[in-house]
């Protein structure tokens, strides 16, 4: 048992580094990041902007990094820290905050209000004031591979199922292929036929690929809770599988998190570069697409348009790859407002879909991206985050709107051209 | 000197024509940051003005700053200053010697009484007075004889300013900076081992087109070239924010060209535009090289606790942390935490099962 407030200070101080001591002394207040935010602009709660989130960092910052800040703790003219100001901003850091990074992109000076969440993160979970919901998931994540518990024997019997639907074996653990392949939660439990696309899409651009028996999830809890041993552990995991597989490189799925844990987390997390690519299934498919290995055949004649995930678009630069696929199999594509790096989040990322207790407030703040898809009128929207995947349906169906929601790789693959080998 | 030619004909003697001259006026005019609309008229001034006497004294120095002033050979700045005054005595570049330089000096005295510059490199011995005597006198003697009649005495190089070299631990000859001797007269210290020519020949510059000194700070430096740190304005910036730090003159990180705070640079506090203005023509200065910065232009750099000391290092932190704890400490004149923080526990799985 380690969670103590104590632990918590002693987790969070080292995370005060020179980029945040930076922001918290160049924040000029004034209030940008609030409009930037959907929590706030869908409540109007001022307790929702993102610099208020940040206030428990903000206070030891100030009470133990700056001189006046540590002159007023001593003349007793500022209130110490007490496990109190963990617990009443667990709901803050996060219920209402989705890691989107809308926030850090709209400040003015620069602030990385994103990053200053994810790093509180740490001193909260190491004070034991995280949610419950990602608390299981982490623990279920480091015993069973999988945050939402499917075990490797469910994994292998419906990756089997997938191979056996679509007629092309996908073999688990093979050595010297080109790709490790992962595979987001939300695939395996609701969106399985992801599976089946992707054998049929590796096939056609002559690729081998494989998943790992040992690290066959890719959602990394770790990085949504903000512990740096948990989210360590499940890189390492991948990482490890990698290097005893011999693959040239590591694929993330349709997921966002998965891609911020594997492709910019990662490296940092085990404190040294990877030895192998890691590529995001979009951007490899766009790669394949200029090299002229992806041919597809017709387009689809809906009204589609396409809702931005933020770690792979604003925080993951991969929204024109994603356009280009999308004008490969869409006839009629239509943007909604915002596109690319300025889209509105979908409420549930940064855990916050794992985290029961937010439910209510994240169908309410769905009220912005709803807007924009009335706006547009479209038969479908697609996307390219299974998680952003599964929230939108749920979403939709809590505001009564008839919307399907498509995968981009399952869509691209429907239009294949596939040449009998 | 009242008698001689404006600095434009003189110019044109030496080969510089209009458009140079004018190409010379906009760049000293935004070195010494005066508004662009003054361009011209500095132009104007200085084409009239009339080269002033300049008497130029060495003390106890090494001569870096005359070579750091006059070594060019294209017509630069440096050049172009050089023909706006009228050097009357100067222990290395001048002809004469002996009895005849003492006496051109006595005689650029009396000729230019309340009008001349003085120009001191070196510091003066004031300890033991036997030490570098000029002519039979000593060198506090000899400043005190000379700064009588002047208009200004400029400081250059950082023993003139500061006491430099010779004023370091154990200071044997008891050497002391040229304002510590100079009473009722205007001293400027251009700082620096040696000093940007720039820096020299803008102080002069101003002199001649506005008849008085730039303004100057707390310590008697003139604010345009010293009113910002080196590492306000280093092109390693952005790896100090990021705490991205070179641990040794040969690894990955002095390679990749990171920040040199680890390896003892006096950038963060050292006032000085090396940074901006560089060396040898704008081509690079000592981090742009790959070295830290030692500090040259502020008192007693000699003493500072060696040239490869980093300036700060918290204690209690892991070797990652410290780089970046590092960096936040200085960046904002914070200190740290004075508790020895506690090591973070890691969170484990009976963690993970506690409900809240």
């Amino acid at each position: 048992m380690t969670m103590s407030f104590a632990n918590g200070l002693a987790a969070l101080r080292p995370r005060i580094d020179a980029p945040v001591a930076a922001f918290l002394s160049s924040c000029v207040r004034c209030g940008l990041c609030a409009e930037a935010c959907l929590f706030h602009t869908e409540t109007g709660d001022p307790k929702y902007a993102p610099i208020m989130k940040l206030e428990p960092l903000r206070r030891l910052w100030s009470q133990e990094f700056t001189v006046m800040g540590r002159l007023g703790r001593a003349l007793g003219l500022s209130k110490p820290m007490s496990d109190e100001d963990f617990a009443r901003w667990e709901e803050l850091v996060y219920d209402s905050c989705t890691l989107c990074g809308r926030c850090s992109l709209a400040c003015p000076v620069g602030n990385d209000l994103t990053l200053m969440i994810r790093k509180l993160r740490e001193g909260m979970v190491a004070a034991g004031h995280s949610p419950e919901g990602l608390r299981k998931a982490a623990h279920r994540a480091l015993t069973d591979i999988s945050p939402v518990g499917v075990g490797a024997q469910s994994a292998r019997k419906l990756i089997a199922a997938q191979s056996r639907e679509v007629g092309i074996p996908i073999e688990i653990d093979k050595h010297g292929a080109d790709w490790l392949v992962l595979i987001s939660s939300m695939e395996y439990i609701a969106f399985p036929e992801m599976l089946g696309a992707l054998a049929r899409l590796f096939k056609a651009a002559g690729q081998t690929w494989t998943i790992a028996s040992d690290a066959y999830e890719a959602t990394n809890v770790g990085v949504q809770i903000g512990s740096c041993d948990v989210a360590r552990a499940i890189v390492a995991r991948t990482v490890d599988a990698a290097h005893r597989l011999g693959v040239k490189g590591v694929v993330t799925p349709e997921c966002g998190h998965a891609y911020q844990a594997l492709r910019w987390e990662g490296p940092n997390l085990m404190g040294q570069a990877f030895d192998f690519e890691v590529i995001h299934l979009i951007d490899l498919l766009d790669r394949w697409r200029a090299e002229g290995r992806l041919k597809t055949k017709g387009k689809s004649g809906l009204r589609l348009t396409y809702h931005d995930p933020c770690q792979t678009s604003r925080r993951g630069g991969l929204d024109p790859q994603a356009r280009r696929l999308l004008n490969l199999v869409a006839e009629d594509f239509v943007e909604t407002s915002d596109p690319g790096p300025w889209n509105w989040c979908c409420g549930g990322g940064g855990g916050v879909s794992a985290n029961p207790r937010a439910r209510d407030l994240r169908f309410k703040v769905f009220a912005a991206k709803k807007r924009q898809l009335e706006a547009v009128r479209p038969d479908a929207v697609v996307t390219t985050c299974s998680n952003c995947r599964n929230v939108l349906e749920e979403s939709l169906e809590h505001w009564g709107m008839e919307l399907p929601v498509l995968s981009l790789t399952e869509l691209v693959a429907e239009y294949l051209d596939e040449v009998p080998s | 000197m009242s008698d001689s030619p404006g600095l434009a004909t003189l110019l044109r003697h030496h080969g510089i024509g209009r458009r140079d001259f004018l190409t010379f006026c906009a760049g000293l005019a935004s070195a010494l940051a005066l508004p662009p609309v003054l361009a011209p008229k500095l132009a104007h001034a200085l084409e009239a003005a009339r080269r002033p006497s300049v008497i130029w004294l060495s003390f106890q120095e090494c001569t870096g700053c005359t070579e750091s002033l006059t070594r060019a050979d294209q017509p630069s700045l440096e050049q172009i200053i050089l023909s706006m005054v009228s050097l009357d005595y100067h222990h290395t570049l001048q002809a004469a010697s002996g009895a005849a330089a003492e006496a051109a000096r006595r005689q650029a005295m009396a000729d230019n009484h309340g009008r001349y510059l003085v120009m001191a490199d070196g510091s003066i011995p004031l300890g033991d007075p036997g030490y570098c005597t000029i002519g039979g006198m000593s060198s506090a003697d000899l400043l005190a004889q000379t700064v009588a009649g002047a208009a200004a005495v400029i400081a250059v190089g950082s023993c003139a300013a500061f006491g430099g070299l010779a004023a370091a631990e154990p200071n044997p000859t008891g050497a002391v900076p040229i304002s510590r001797l100079v009473t009722g007269k205007p001293v400027v210290n251009i700082p620096g081992c040696p000093p940007l020519p720039l820096a020299m020949t803008g102080v002069i510059a101003h002199f001649l087109a506005f008849g008085r000194l730039p303004e100057l700070d707390s310590l008697g430096r003139p604010r345009v070239f010293y009113g910002e740190t080196i590492h306000d304005r280093c092109p390693r910036r952005a790896f100090y924010d990021q705490g991205l730090f070179a641990k040794s003159f040969d690894d990955e990180g002095a390679r990749q060209g990171w920040c040199l705070f680890q390896l003892g640079c006096k950038g963060p506090t050292t006032r000085n535009a090396c940074a901006t203005v560089k060396w040898n023509g704008g081509t690079s200065f000592p981090i742009g090289s790959g070295h830290p910065c030692l500090g040259c232009s502020q008192p007693s750099f000699w003493d500072a606790g060696g040239f490869y000391r980093p300036l700060s290092r918290p204690a209690g932190l892991g070797p990652g942390m410290a780089a970046a704890a590092v960096a936040a400490g200085a960046a904002l004149g914070a200190v740290a935490a004075s508790k020895r923080p506690s090591e973070r526990q890691p969170v484990t799985l009976d963690d993970l099962e506690t409900k809240s």
